[in-house]
């Protein structure tokens, strides 16, 4: 009997059309996360002003709508006397728009490396706790209710309020905050994985426990803290910014998004809306890509 | 039944399709038949070719986002998919009744099964929520559940599989419809109440005047129940025969392909699968095995297996049957050593497993293999098969790489699967090639042993035959042992050379293929083998004038009887049968039985049961 004969007709849902529906939401996301992404590698140089000196305009309100062909075509022909300020100077006279790409590179450091800590750490304690049921593991999910039972933002605030603000402080805290999400939802998958079949087989087969745990059990359960991973990312830089906007983030003249808009805050009374606006706007988009595009990861993965 | 009489239901072209224009796929295309009165119809074909999709389809119905496109449903001469949705819903329930797969998703959890039940029967009849009570107690009598006037007032949660299942015959049929419509309805139940339930089924329409559309996937109900077989092919209707021509005489290389083994075993028994030596050396011994669970939170244990003897000689496949909760599993997972046993002794060769330290353990899982019942969960599905299969030559071999891998290739040529599959993943390949997969993986090392762990319970027909052809073939070709752990007893027939009962961790009878299939002793082994479908249309259950059951209740493994386990619910019990334990006692033939009045000659053979065979 040959192969072809034993595989019978597919599956029916392998041959039906596939759905193509909101992935161009898909696509904003991505195209998002990109930019971000690029800006972090490479703003401060393309920024067009220092990020952190003052120029001698303060306050100088971004060009009109109608200004800026005229604007655009001095800075192309070199016939401006500086460089224009697209989204114009705050109250210390820091260029907004130098600010505002050079941020993500602050930014997205201390998201991206307190993500990956947790991520690590949350992986690895949560197939343990998942594993080995016992006293020890009971004790480390008691930990990890206890961290999770506080709103994320106040323990945030002490523990930086506590250690210091400095950068690293400031990662560890987010780490050590989103550590227990991934053990967590690793946790839920390991015991749910551990109990196939094909677990089962490659003990039977002979392997030892530790490699049935880290070559079989691990890499099958860590599809739901990757796609957490994606969506906290956008939360993380959310936290910075927020950390930041209170003052226990990290500190001035550094261009990070939640110290411009908590700077900037003080003029929208009086109608200088634009030191806070454009670094708002700027969070929101980056939050909103890396939710989007979490989502559409989940999506497939559960699409299969 | 006459000419003349006009069909009760005529299907003609029906087509569904999923998906529309170039994309379209068009799982039933062009289903024609026709049901009649006192007619019970199976339908059989591969797994995905749309029986299910066919099952609904008759009741104007498809799966979002499949759409019936085409052709007409005529039931009693009115066509079901010209109808408005208001005489279409008037027709669904009370005329046409369904009964699909799965009885526990079906039920709604939040409402009790007699006001499901209820609530079905007010959809189309006048009645007070008072008759509607009494009604479903009723029906829930009528399908065989004890004590229904409690059951009543049961959630889906409360109640086991099987009597999920009838809850919902009870609610399909609370409209005495004329046709059902039934979706494999007894996949997953026990043999014994998958039997019940079928015979009330026929007993049923044969009664009422009513009719059956059934889709089924074991030949074993075709054969007993159904009056005509139409095979599902390409969708559409490849065969249509009466049920003795369809098994005697199949038309379709389909139809005679998983036919095979049964014709094959009718005319000379078993294809050897090689011989065994009666007085060889067992391979595998075990000895006073006993595994008990714990409880939480309480000092009682279950007693799955409870001193258990077997033994199995090199080239021999030793079956070991029971009813699901039996504890056959268990004795297979303990025999690997994926189970610790709380006591006895299990050898391989000359080594005693339990007094093997981990790693020693761990080398001779070389020699000792298992193969799971899911194919689908027992593959890692991240790995490809290249990387499955190297997994085994890794741990156990010094191979170099290339040789791993052109072990790998014949690998997959021994268990007849492509070679050129070897970089997919398992995703997506179908059931039967699956179980390959796990063979070949199992084989990698060149085990003397394998426990088989209802490796066929999720296949199509077809998968089993080609399942059954490769596992004789490799027994013959590498002179493998088998246990072969399965409550399908069709299969035991084809593979084992001897088999065990097991009833409640018990072995209750223990000989060879021959002497337990046609001439069963102990009355739990002719209970089983009573309620077993086996797929010859000559021998109809139906048809047979005695077919008593064990009744009553499986007693709970947490609280064993103090004498037989079987006493309870034996027909020839005795009131010794209560007080004394049995021991498994060897008789002149060979065998070995646990029940002292057969041992000792106390029970004559008129007053058991009836067998089957």
């Amino acid at each position: 009997m040959s192969a072809a004969d034993l595989m019978g007709p597919t599956d029916e849902a392998t041959t039906l059309p596939r759905r193509k529906k909101r992935d161009w939401l898909f696509g904003i996301g991505l195209t998002i996360v990109a930019v971000v992404v690029i800006l972090a590698a490479i703003g401060p140089w393309i920024a067009p002003y220092d990020p952190t000196s003052v120029t001698p305009r303060i306050v100088e309100p971004p060009p009109s709508l109608g200004e800026i062909p005229g604007l655009l075509w001095g800075s192309i022909t070199g016939t401006l006397e500086h460089p224009p300020h697209w989204m114009g100077t705050d109250a210390s006279g820091f260029d907004i728009f130098s600010r505002v790409i050079s941020a993500p590179r602050i930014d997205l450091s201390i998201a991206l490396a307190a993500n990956g800590l947790s991520l690590l750490v949350g992986v690895l304690l949560g197939l343990l706790a998942g594993y080995y049921r016992n006293v020890a593991t009971g004790l480390l999910m008691r930990v990890s209710d206890v961290l999770q039972s506080f709103p994320v933002f106040i323990s945030a605030m002490i523990l930086v309020a506590l250690a210091g603000r400095s950068t690293v402080n400031i990662i560890i805290a987010l780490a050590l905050l989103y550590t227990p999400i991934y053990i967590r939802l690793t946790r839920a998958e390991v015991m749910s994985q551990k109990v196939r079949g094909y677990v089962e087989a490659a003990r039977a087969m002979g392997n030892p426990e530790l490699t049935v745990a880290l070559r079989h059990v691990l890499p099958n359960s860590l599809a739901p803290a990757l796609i957490q991973a994606s969506v906290t990312i956008g939360f993380a830089i959310l936290l910075t910014a927020g950390l930041s906007f209170v003052g226990a983030g990290v500190r001035p003249p550094t261009p990070e998004w939640g110290l411009m808009i908590s700077t900037g805050a003080n003029q929208i009374i009086l109608g200088e809306w634009w030191p806070s606006v454009f670094p708002g706007i700027a969070i929101s988009l980056t939050v909103f890509g890396f939710a989007v595009l979490g989502n559409a990861l989940e999506r497939r993965y559960d699409g299969g | 039944m006459t000419a003349a009489e006009a069909p009760m239901l005529e299907v003609r072209d029906l087509s569904v399709a999923y998906g529309v224009g170039r994309d379209a796929v068009r799982p039933i295309d062009g289903l024609s038949f026709t049901l009649r009165q006192r007619e019970i119809v199976g339908l059989i074909g591969e797994a995905g070719s749309g029986k299910s999709t066919a099952a609904l389809a008759l009741m104007g119905l498809a799966r979002p986002p499949g759409q019936i496109v085409g052709g007409q449903v005529a039931f009693e001469g009115r066509d079901l998919l010209a109808m408005d949705d208001e005489a279409l819903r008037r027709i669904r329930g009370r005329d046409i009744g369904i009964i699909v797969q799965n009885p526990r998703g079906a039920l709604n959890p939040m409402l009790k099964v007699g006001r499901q039940i209820g609530n079905a029967y007010r959809a189309h009849n006048k009645a007070t929520r008072g008759d509607s009570k009494r009604r479903a107690i009723d029906m829930l009598r009528m399908v065989g559940i004890n004590d229904p006037e409690r059951r009543v007032d049961a959630y889906a949660h409360e109640l086991s599989g099987g009597m999920a299942q009838r809850a919902l015959i009870a609610m399909a049929l609370s409209s005495m419809p004329k046709l059902l419509i039934a979706d494999e309805p007894t996949s997953g139940l026990d043999v014994t109440i998958q039997a019940q339930f079928l015979d009330q089924m026929w007993q049923t329409v044969q009664e009422t005047g009513s009719a059956m559309f059934l889709v089924a996937q074991e030949l074993g109900i075709l054969a007993n129940y159904c009056d005509r077989v139409l095979v599902l092919q390409n969708g559409h209707i490849a065969e249509d025969a009466p049920v003795r021509q369809f098994f005697a005489a199949p038309q379709q290389p389909y139809s005679r392909e998983i036919l095979r083994l049964e014709q094959d075993t009718a005319e000379g028994g078993i294809t050897s699968s090689g011989t065994v030596k009666a007085d060889a050396e067992p391979l595998v011994r075990i000895t006073g095995l006993v595994k008990n669970f714990p409880i939480k939170g309480s000092s009682k244990v279950v007693q799955a297996v409870h001193d258990v003897d077997l033994a199995i000689a090199p080239g021999e496949t030793l079956g070991l049957v029971g009813e699901s909760g039996s504890g056959k599993t268990t004795v297979g997972r303990c025999l690997v050593h994926l189970t610790e046993p709380t006591e006895g002794e299990i050898r391989f060769g000359d080594q005693t497993l339990s007094g093997l330290s981990a790693t020693a353990l761990r080398q001779m899982r070389a020699k000792l293999q298992i193969v799971f019942q899911d194919p689908y969960d027992s593959l890692n599905p991240r790995w490809t098969i290249r990387r499955i299969l190297r997994e085994p030559l890794d741990l156990h071999t010094d191979l170099s790489r290339g040789e791993k891998d052109s072990r790998s290739r014949e690998l997959l040529e021994m268990v007849g699967v492509d070679p050129g599959l070897i970089d997919r993943r398992p995703q997506g390949l179908g059931a039967g090639m699956l179980q390959r997969l796990n063979i070949a993986r199992a084989i990698a090392t060149n085990p003397s042993f394998i426990v088989l762990d209802e490796p066929t319970s999720v296949l199509s027909p077809r998968a089993v035959v080609g399942l059954v052809d490769l596992l004789r073939r490799l027994q013959r070709d590498l002179g493998l042992s088998y246990l072969f752990i399965s409550h399908d007893l069709t299969t035991v027939r084809y593979l084992c050379h001897r088999v065990a009962v097991m009833y409640l961790g018990q072995i209750v009878e223990k000989g060879s293929v021959d002497q337990v299939f046609n001439d069963p002793k102990h009355p739990y082994s002719k209970a089983l083998l009573a309620a077993h479908l086996f797929p010859d249309p000559s021998q109809r259950r139906v048809d047979r004038q005695d077919r008593r059951e064990l009744e009553g209740e499986i007693p709970s493994p947490i609280d064993l009887p103090k004498g037989c386990y079987l006493a309870s619910r034996c027909p020839s019990a005795k009131p010794d049968c209560q007080a004394q334990p049995q021991e498994l006692t060897i008789l002149p033939d060979g065998r070995s039985i646990r029940c002292w009045r057969v041992a000792t000659g106390d029970l004559a053979d008129q007053e058991g049961l009836q067998h089957a065979v």
